[in-house]
C-alpha cells in the first residue's frame, strides 16, 4: 500500500516540475536555516571537548550584587566571593576558579598579534578534559608559588614556534614572560568556560589588586562526584549565600547567583529579572522552540497553498477513488504520506546543503577556532523539524480533499 | 477597472488573507531594515569632526580594586607615563582622555536647562587633545595654561549643544548652568564643530569637554592616552613603546591600538544588527515570493474557465497578463496599506526620536520599491501560464 502511495507521490511531483522545485526550495531553505542555528547552539552549549563531563559539571557564570542604594551590579564574580564561599563548598569533588579571557598583545618577529589570555588555578585542568598535544598542565603548586608557566593552544604554538616543539620555551605576552608547560588543541571562541589562546596561573597577575576587587572578572567551575549530586550542590550554594559577609557592608547588601549550566545561566540572564536564582532553562527552551515554529509558519502556509492547488488538479482522481469506496481516512493518509515524502526529500537536500555550509563556515575562519561538525543531535533536530513541517502542512489540505463530494469531483468541480 | 480587480481579489479572500498577512509582516521588517540603512547612510556623510588616521590609543588598566577611587601614586605614575611619551621622536603629540574615539564606555550626562532636558556626552581631556585629534575650533579658544589660575571651570562644547542652549547667541564666556555639582561656576570658553566619538554610523549628539590636568591629584588619572605618530611609524615602535610603558608602571596593563583598527571593530559592531535584520528580511521576502507564486498558480489553474471565456470574447494575451499583474498589485497594496497605517504611527507618536522624518520616509520608500519589485517578479511566471490558456480547451471543460 505504502509502495503505491510513494509511486503515485513521485508521479505527481514530476508532473509539475517547476512547482515541485519551488516547494522543495522552500522546505530545504527553511531546514538549512534551522539546522545552522541548531549547529551554532550545539557548538556553544552542547558537550564538546574539553568540556565533556557535562553531566557532572556546574558553573558560576554571573552574580548579581545588590547595593544598599538600590542599584545592582551584574557580571562575573569578584575573587573574594568565590574564594571564600564557593571554594569551600563541601559537596563538589573539585572547584576551580578562573578569570574571563582578556585580549592581550604579543609581539612576534616584528608583528603584533592579539591573543586571549585566561588566568586559572590548577584544578581547572583536572575538571576539564584537555587532550594535551605536548607537555601537560600547570599545577596547584605552580599557582601557589606564582610560577610563570603557561598552557597555550595549537594556533599560539604555531605563531611563536612555527612547528618546533614548544614545551620548555618562553613566550612573551602582555609584557610578561612565561615558560610553556603544555600545548592543547584550539578551543572555539563560543566556549565561555574553556576558550583562550594562553592559560596562565591566577597568581601571575601583574598586581594582586584582584584579591580585593569588589567587582570582579572571575568564574567558578564545580565538578560533582556523580550526576546525582548536582541538585545537592545547587542547594548547598543557596544556603551558603544566606551567610555571605561583605568586606564593605555599607555598599553591598546581598548577592544572588546559582550553580548552573551555561544554558541555565543564559536563561536566567534573559528571564530572571526578579531577585531569585530559579532555573529558567525551560523558558529559554520554550522560547527557542516557539521561535522555530514561528519561523516555519510562513513556509508552511506557502506549502499549504501549493498543496491545495495540487489537489485541485487531481480532483477527478480523488472522485474515482471515492466513488469506488475509499474512506476519507485513507485519502488523508495517502496525502499526508505524499507530503511527508516531499518534506523528507527537501530535508535531505537541506541536510546536504547544511553540511556544505558548516564546512564552509569552519573553513572561512569567521568564528575563531570554530570547528562545526554534523553530529547525531543536529541530525535529529533536522529530522524532527522536517517531519513536523510535513505533517503541519499536509493535514489541512488532506482534510479539505477528503471532504470533496465524489459526484462533484468526478465532474471536475472546484472546491 | 480597479474596482473590478478589488472584486476579484475579494472573491478569493481566504487564500489571499494569508498572503496579505505575509506581505504586511515582511513590509514591517523591510521598513526597519531600510530605515536603519538610510539612517546609517545619512550619518555616514556628515563630518566626523576629528582625524583618526595615525592616531593610536593606549588603554590603561590600573588593575586597581575599584575604579571610583584613585591614589596620589596613580596620578604621579600617569604623569611619568606621559613624560616617557615625550622621549619618543616618533610621537608628534600626546594627550590624555577619559573616553577615546571608537572606544566603549563614556560618561553621559542629563542636565535640566531652563526647564528643558539636555542630554550630552562628557569627556575629560588634557590641553593637547585638540591638536592630537585635529578638532576644528569654531569660536573662542581651547583649554590652555591660563586656565590653571581661574577659579571657575572652563568647558568646550560642540556646535550642536551651543545651538540647543544658546540659540544663535554667542556662547563664549556664558555661564553653563545648572551644573551637575552645585556651587561650581562653569563657563563656556570655546565651540568646536563636532566630535562624533562613536564614529560615522552614529547620529549627531551633544558634546562637552572638561579640562583634565595630569599634575593635579584631585583629577582622576585618564583611562586613555592618545598619541599622534609620524607617518611611517610601524609595529616595532609599538613594541618598544609597550616595553617602555610597562617599565614605568609594572603593575598596570596597557593595550595599544591604532584608531584605524578600533574603527574597523566599531564599524563591524554597528553593522551586525543591520546584517541580521537584513537576513531575516531576505528570508521573509523569499517566502513571500514563493507564496505568491503558489497562490497565483492556484488562481490560474482554478480559473481556467474564466480566463478561457475572456479569451473567447476577444481578450488578448496582454490583457490577461495585465489582469493577473493587476490583481497581484491590489493584493500587495492591501498588505502595504495595513503596514503603512502602523508604520506612520512611529513618527506621529514621536517614538523614534533619533531618526529624522526625511530619513524615515526614505527608508519606507525603499521598502515599498523592494516589495513591489518582488511581487511583480513573482507574478511573471503564473501570469505567463495564464496567457497560455486556450479558449477552446478551457470552454471544453464542462
Amino acid at each position: 500500500m505504502l509502495k503505491n502511495y510513494l509511486k503515485i507521490a513521485i508521479k505527481v511531483l514530476l508532473r509539475r516540475k517547476f512547482f515541485t522545485l519551488i516547494s522543495l526550495f522552500g522546505i530545504s531553505f527553511t531546514l538549512v536555516v534551522l539546522m545552522l542555528v541548531s549547529a551554532l547552539l550545539d557548538h556553544a552549549f552542547g558537550p564538546l571537548p574539553p568540556e565533556v563531563r557535562t553531566d557532572r559539571t556546574l558553573g558560576i557564570y554571573t552574580v548579581r550584587m545588590l547595593l544598599t542604594n538600590n542599584f545592582e551590579r551584574t557580571g562575573p564574580a569578584p575573587y573574594w566571593f568565590l574564594d571564600r564561599y564557593v571554594r569551600t563548598l563541601a559537596t563538589p569533588e573539585r572547584v576551580s576558579l578562573y578569570s574571563t579571557q582578556r585580549s592581550v598583545a604579543a609581539y612576534v618577529a616584528g608583528e603584533k598579534h592579539s591573543l586571549f589570555l585566561k588566568r586559572t588555578d590548577g584544578e581547572f585542568w583536572n575538571i576539564l578534559d584537555f587532550q594535551f598535544l605536548e607537555g601537560g598542565p600547570f599545577t596547584a603548586a605552580d599557582e601557589r608559588e606564582a610560577n610563570f608557566v603557561a598552557v597555550i593552544n595549537q594556533a599560539t604554538a604555531e605563531l611563536f614556534f612555527k612547528g618546533q616543539p614548544a614545551v620548555g620555551r618562553t613566550i612573551a605576552v602582555d609584557g610578561q614572560r612565561f615558560r610553556v608547560a603544555g600545548v592543547v588543541p584550539n578551543v572555539p571562541i563560543f566556549r565561555v568556560t574553556s576558550f583562550a589562546d594562553v592559560w596562565v596561573p591566577l597568581s601571575t597577575a601583574k598586581s594582586n589588586g584582584y584579591l580585593r576587587e569588589s567587582t570582579g572578572s572571575f568564574l567558578a567551575l564545580l565538578l560533582a562526584r556523580h550526576p546525582g549530586d548536582l541538585p545537592k550542590i545547587k542547594e548547598e550554594l543557596q544556603t551558603t549565600l544566606a551567610r555571605v559577609e561583605f568586606p564593605d557592608a555599607r555598599e553591598y547588601s546581598r548577592v544572588i547567583t546559582a550553580a548552573e549550566t551555561l544554558f541555565e545561566s543564559v536563561a536566567r540572564g534573559l528571564f530572571g529579572s526578579d531577585r531569585d536564582a530559579r532555573n529558567y532553562a525551560g523558558y529559554l527552551l520554550g522560547l527557542l522552540l516557539g521561535l522555530a515554529v514561528l519561523f516555519m509558519l510562513l513556509p508552511a502556509i506557502n506549502l499549504i497553498n501549493l498543496n491545495v492547488s495540487r489537489i485541485l488538479e487531481r480532483a477527478s482522481e480523488i472522485g474515482v477513488r471515492k466513488a469506488f469506496g475509499a474512506s476519507s481516512g485513507t485519502l488523508v493518509g495517502q496525502f499526508v504520506v505524499e507530503n511527508v515524502l516531499l518534506t523528507l526529500i527537501g530535508g535531505a537536500i537541506g541536510f546536504v546543503a547544511s553540511l556544505f555550509l558548516l564546512n564552509a563556515l569552519t573553513g572561512s575562519g569567521l568564528i575563531q577556532y570554530a570547528h562545526f561538525q554534523m553530529n547525531y543531535r543536529i541530525f535529529l533536530y533536522g529530522l524532527a523539524a522536517a517531519l513536523f513541517f510535513g505533517l503541519f502542512s499536509g493535514v489541512y489540505p488532506a482534510w479539505k480533499m477528503s471532504r470533496l463530494h465524489p459526484v462533484d469531483a468526478l465532474r471536475g468541480q472546484s472546491l | 477597472m480597479i474596482k473590478h480587480l478589488f472584486k476579484l481579489v475579494w472573491n478569493r479572500k481566504r487564500s489571499n488573507l494569508l498572503l496579505m498577512f505575509e506581505i504586511f509582516f515582511s513590509f514591517i521588517v523591510l521598513v526597519a531594515v531600510m530605515t536603519l540603512a538610510a539612517y546609517y547612510q545619512d550619518n555616514y556623510r556628515r563630518p566626523l569632526g576629528f582625524v583618526y588616521e595615525s592616531v593610536w590609543n593606549i588603554g590603561i588598566d590600573m588593575n586597581a580594586a575599584t575604579n571610583d577611587v584613585w591614589s596620589a601614586e596613580m596620578v604621579s605614575t600617569t604623569q611619568q607615563l606621559f613624560l616617557a611619551l615625550q622621549d619618543f621622536p616618533e610621537i608628534e603629540s600626546a594627550c590624555g582622555a577619559l573616553s577615546t574615539p571608537y572606544g566603549l564606555g563614556a560618561r553621559q550626562s542629563v542636565n535640566e536647562f531652563k526647564g528643558r532636558r539636555v542630554e550630552m556626552e562628557v569627556n575629560e581631556v588634557t590641553d593637547t587633545f585638540l591638536q592630537t585629534l585635529n578638532l576644528q575650533l569654531l569660536a573662542g579658544r581651547w583649554f590652555d595654561q591660563t586656565d590653571d589660575a581661574s577659579n571657575w571651570k572652563p568647558v568646550v562644547i560642540n556646535q550642536r549643544l551651543s545651538r540647543e542652549l544658546f540659540g544663535h547667541d554667542d556662547p563664549i564666556g556664558r555661564p553653563f548652568e545648572p551644573w551637575s555639582s552645585p556651587g561650581e561656576e562653569v563657563r563656556v570658553i570655546g565651540v568646536i564643530s563636532d566630535f562624533r566619538r562613536d564614529g560615522e554610523f552614529v547620529g549627531p549628539g551633544n558634546y562637552l569637554f572638561e579640562r583634565k590636568r595630569l599634575d593635579d591629584p584631585r583629577h582622576r588619572p585618564p583611562a586613555n592616552l592618545l598619541i599622534k605618530v609620524r607617518p611611517g611609524t610601524n609595529v616595532t615602535f609599538e613594541e618598544r613603546l609597550a616595553a617602555r610603558l610597562q617599565a614605568v608602571a609594572r603593575e598596570w596593563s596597557f593595550e595599544i591600538r591604532p584608531l584605524t583598527r578600533m574603527r574597523e571593530v566599531a564599524m563591524k559592531l554597528r553593522l551586525v544588527p543591520v546584517i541580521l535584520l537584513g537576513l531575516i528580511a531576505a528570508f521573509l521576502m523569499i517566502m513571500v515570493g514563493l507564496g505568491l507564486v503558489g497562490v497565483l498558480w492556484q488562481n490560474v489553474t482554478q480559473r481556467t474557465k474564466e480566463i478561457g471565456l475572456r479569451r473567447a470574447k476577444g481578450a488578448t494575451a496582454a490583457a490577461i497578463h495585465q489582469q493577473i499583474l493587476g490583481e497581484t498589485l491590489v493584493l500587495t497594496s492591501l498588505g502595504v496599506v495595513l503596514g503603512l497605517i502602523l508604520v506612520v504611527q512611529f513618527p506621529l507618536l514621536d517614538l523614534i526620536s533619533s531618526v529624522s522624518v526625511t530619513v524615515y520616509a526614505r527608508g519606507v520608500l525603499l521598502a515599498l520599491l523592494v516589495l513591489y519589485g518582488l511581487t511583480l517578479a513573482a507574478s511573471l511566471y503564473p501570469s505567463w501560464l495564464a496567457t497560455k490558456v486556450r479558449p477552446a480547451q478551457a470552454l471544453h471543460y464542462e
